[in-house]
């Protein structure tokens, strides 16, 4: 019944560092105490050169995987340029959040008050991402590389300089699938979503788009998260009449639901459509062949046949002894982002930080993209890809990249 | 009017068989508690046991018989380590002691299974030959759903027979009544008690397998199915294995219904039956009926 397995030892374990300055850090710790807010400038006036980062991301857990590709990614990155970013030492802090939001606020503001650390990367969970909007803020003495929560709230209500989106938000995976729908699949859709915050937020975008392209939206079906069953709901969608679905669901649920589509028949007069997280890496091997023939939108595919792609593959599945997924890749670009930051403004000063990162472009293995001046979002093409048999099971092929997308800004303007 | 029937019959068809696969995993829990005294926290790790060694076993072998016939026994020998390893031991202490040991037992299977198969889902590749849909009036149902669902009535029917009728059954009724008789009369209790204690882990690690091909096999399925076992449980009465089987369709029929109705509050609902039965009934509908 509870989706969320809950081993949370979290805030009891230690904190697992990965340079050797822990005494000077230790100290340091200490005189946060007596002047906090000037501690960021620390690295800066103590002539100290190291970079420090801290990774609230989850390590067990509903989210124990992504969290861990996030970090294998940047982990890639950094030994690819010797430990250094910008020309800085580089040392990184990592607690565990366990998806947990209060975990991961309490994790936030000690690696900013305590650890002084100059730059943020994660979380997974977009409720974490907004629970921790107000210490970020409040310190303001760290940029934030968001490598996952894609919960457009973090732009609409945050709107901060020191945020940046590593990865995408959830108007990206749904809304720019709408037109590509319409025009290559069917007019009239119905749509299925897990019953949270991101579900939610990508059945309205993709609504909104479809409707707004002259396609019809016949019926909609709410599963709660962690629904192990979903015939009830497949039944509604196929009593529906709609020659397509469009769906958000992810890890387990996404297995779930796919496996199910294709156990009650479904396939045979409906399209299955919907945000890559349905269809993804880490689904994919359980779906196996229910999830061919169905068409998912997302910034970054594994198997895309570009050389900067296929040279990030082969590194990080020589390292790894696995595919990288999406989120691996985000952490690699958190990575990336951060050295084109530090480099760019020569100092490790957080709002020196961001003014160097603001409208940068990276040369991510999805492609290239850079930071909207505007919002910090990430101005990325989105790939559509379908379900097809691979040499090793089923896999992604993209079959469409959909190029030079107008972002909203959700009134925001930095 | 047709598109509703079809929404119900589908719902029914659900909800009967969810409930006789969740009777796997229950009669297992109620029979430990009733004859052991025990209760089991580690019985949901058991279930997902089966469910991963069942997907270990599929793929090594490419075939999903011989998972279910393999994995469940493998559950079983987990069991009997439990057992005898581990609760043997505190038998006759306080409760507390039952509940601390299984409670670690089960988060370290969890973190065990996470470090052996990793956080992403799996899942078994079900049969061929039960493969595709079949016409059940005016709905499409798949084979394998009518396979699970069958399966599971068949062998709950049949644990219900030989409790109620076969000298096995008086056995471990007498044992769970008066321990210290059946010692008497020369048998060896600790024999029984692992005996049912394997028994209830091999149904789990059956539901398990069963399960783990109509849906995902993920870290999160022992504690998800724990806790719908013990509202099954504790509904139907502790110890009772007629009152597991009867909460068990109660709690499958209601999720499925559920679903259909109103998705968002029928955990709600669940737990404010089992609330409503506490109160009404404390021992739980079966519980004050039957010895055993």
């Amino acid at each position: 019944m509870s989706h969320d397995s809950g081993t949370s030892t979290g805030s009891r374990e230690p904190t697992n560092r990965s340079a050797s300055t822990t005494s000077r850090r230790r100290f340091l710790a200490g005189s946060a105490a007596v002047g906090a807010t000037a501690l960021a400038g620390c690295a800066g006036d103590g002539g100290d050169d190291t970079l420090t980062v801290g990774h609230v991301l989850p390590t067990s857990g509903t989210y124990a995987l992504l969290g861990e590709s996030i970090m294998n990614g940047f982990d890639l990155y950094l030994e690819q340029n010797d430990g250094q970013l910008g020309g800085y030492e580089v040392e990184t802090v990592q607690r565990d959040t366990s998806g947990d939001t209060d975990t991961g606020v309490s994790i936030t503001r000690e690696f900013l008050v305590e650890e002084g650390v100059d730059a943020l990367v994660g979380p997974v969970s977009s409720a974490v991402a907004i629970a921790m909007m107000q210490t970020v803020q409040q310190e303001s003495s760290a940029i934030w590389l968001n490598a996952n929560a894609g919960d457009y709230r973090v732009t609409q209500d945050g709107c901060m300089d020191l945020h940046f989106r590593t990865s995408f938000n959830d108007w990206q995976t749904s809304a720019p699938l709408a037109q590509w729908v319409y025009d290559n699949v069917a007019d009239n859709v119905a749509l299925s979503y897990a019953d949270y915050a991101f579900g939610q937020n990508s059945k309205t975008f993709f609504q909104e788009a479809f409707e707004e392209v002259g396609g019809e939206v016949v019926d909609e079906v709410a599963a709660p998260l962690g629904t192990e069953d979903y015939s009830p709901f497949l039944g509604d969608i196929e009593d529906s009449g709609a020659d397509a679905v469009f769906s958000f669901f992810a890890g387990g649920d996404a297995v779930n639901y796919i496996t199910q589509f294709s156990d009650f028949g479904l396939d045979e007069n409906l399209t299955q459509t919907g945000s890559g997280f349905l269809l993804s890496e880490d689904t994919l091997p359980a779906q196996g062949e229910a999830a061919l023939g169905k068409y998912s939108l997302l910034h970054y595919t594994a198997t895309k046949e570009t050389d900067r792609n296929q040279t990030f593959v082969s590194n990080y599945s020589g390292e790894f002894d696995r595919q990288p997924n999406v989120y691996a890749c985000q952490g690699y670009d958190s990575a990336q982002a951060l050295d084109v930051a530090a480099s760019n403004a020569d100092s490790t000063d957080a709002s020196d930080l961001a003014a160097a990162l603001s409208g940068a472009e990276l040369d991510s293995p999805r492609g290239e993209f850079s930071f909207d001046p505007g919002t910090n979002e990430p101005l990325q093409s989105m790939d559509v890809r379908e379900v097809v048999e691979g040499d090793d099971g089923v896999e992604n092929e993209v079959v469409a990249t959909i190029d030079d997308i107008e972002l909203p800004d959700w009134g925001c303007s930095l | 009017m047709l598109a509703e029937f079809s929404s119900v019959l589908r719902a029914t068809m659900l909800g009967v068989q969810l409930g006789m696969t969740l009777a796997l995993v229950a009669a297992g829990l109620t029979l430990i508690f009733g004859m052991l005294d025990v209760i089991n926290f580690a019985h949901g790790s058991l279930y997902m046991i089966g469910g991963y060694l069942g997907v270990t076993v599929a793929s090594q072998f490419g075939s999903f018989w011989l998972a279910l016939l393999i994995a469940p026994l493998a559950v079983g020998v987990v069991g009997a380590a439990i057992e005898v390893f581990g609760l043997r031991a505190l038998y006759g202490r306080n409760p507390l002691y039952h509940i601390l040991l299984t409670f670690g037992i089960a988060i370290m299977v969890q973190g065990l299974v996470v470090e052996i198969w990793g956080g992403q889902s799996l899942r078994i590749e079900a049969p061929e030959m039960l493969s595709g849909t079949v016409s059940v009036g005016p709905v499409q149902y798949p084979v394998y759903w009518l396979f699970v669902l069958a399966i599971s009535t068949v062998l709950i029917a049949a644990v219900w027979l030989m409790i109620d009728r076969s000298d096995l059954g008086i056995l471990m009724r007498a044992s769970a009544h008066d321990t210290e008789m059946v010692d008497a009369l020369g048998i060896d209790v600790s024999k029984v008690f692992t005996g049912v204690f394997v028994f209830g882990a091999i149904l789990a690690g059956i539901a398990g397998v069963l399960l783990g091909a109509s849906r995902s096999v993920s870290p999160g399925m022992g504690f998800g199915v724990i806790i719908e076992a013990f509202v099954i449980v504790v509904i139907g009465g502790l110890g009772s294995f007629k009152g597991a089987v009867y909460g068990a369709l109660l709690v499958g029929l209601v999720t499925a219904y559920g679903a259909l109705i109103a998705p968002s509050v029928t955990d709600i609902f669940l737990f404010a039956m089992m609330a409503v039965v506490l109160m009404v009934r404390p021992n739980g509908l079966f519980g004050a009926t039957e010895a055993a």
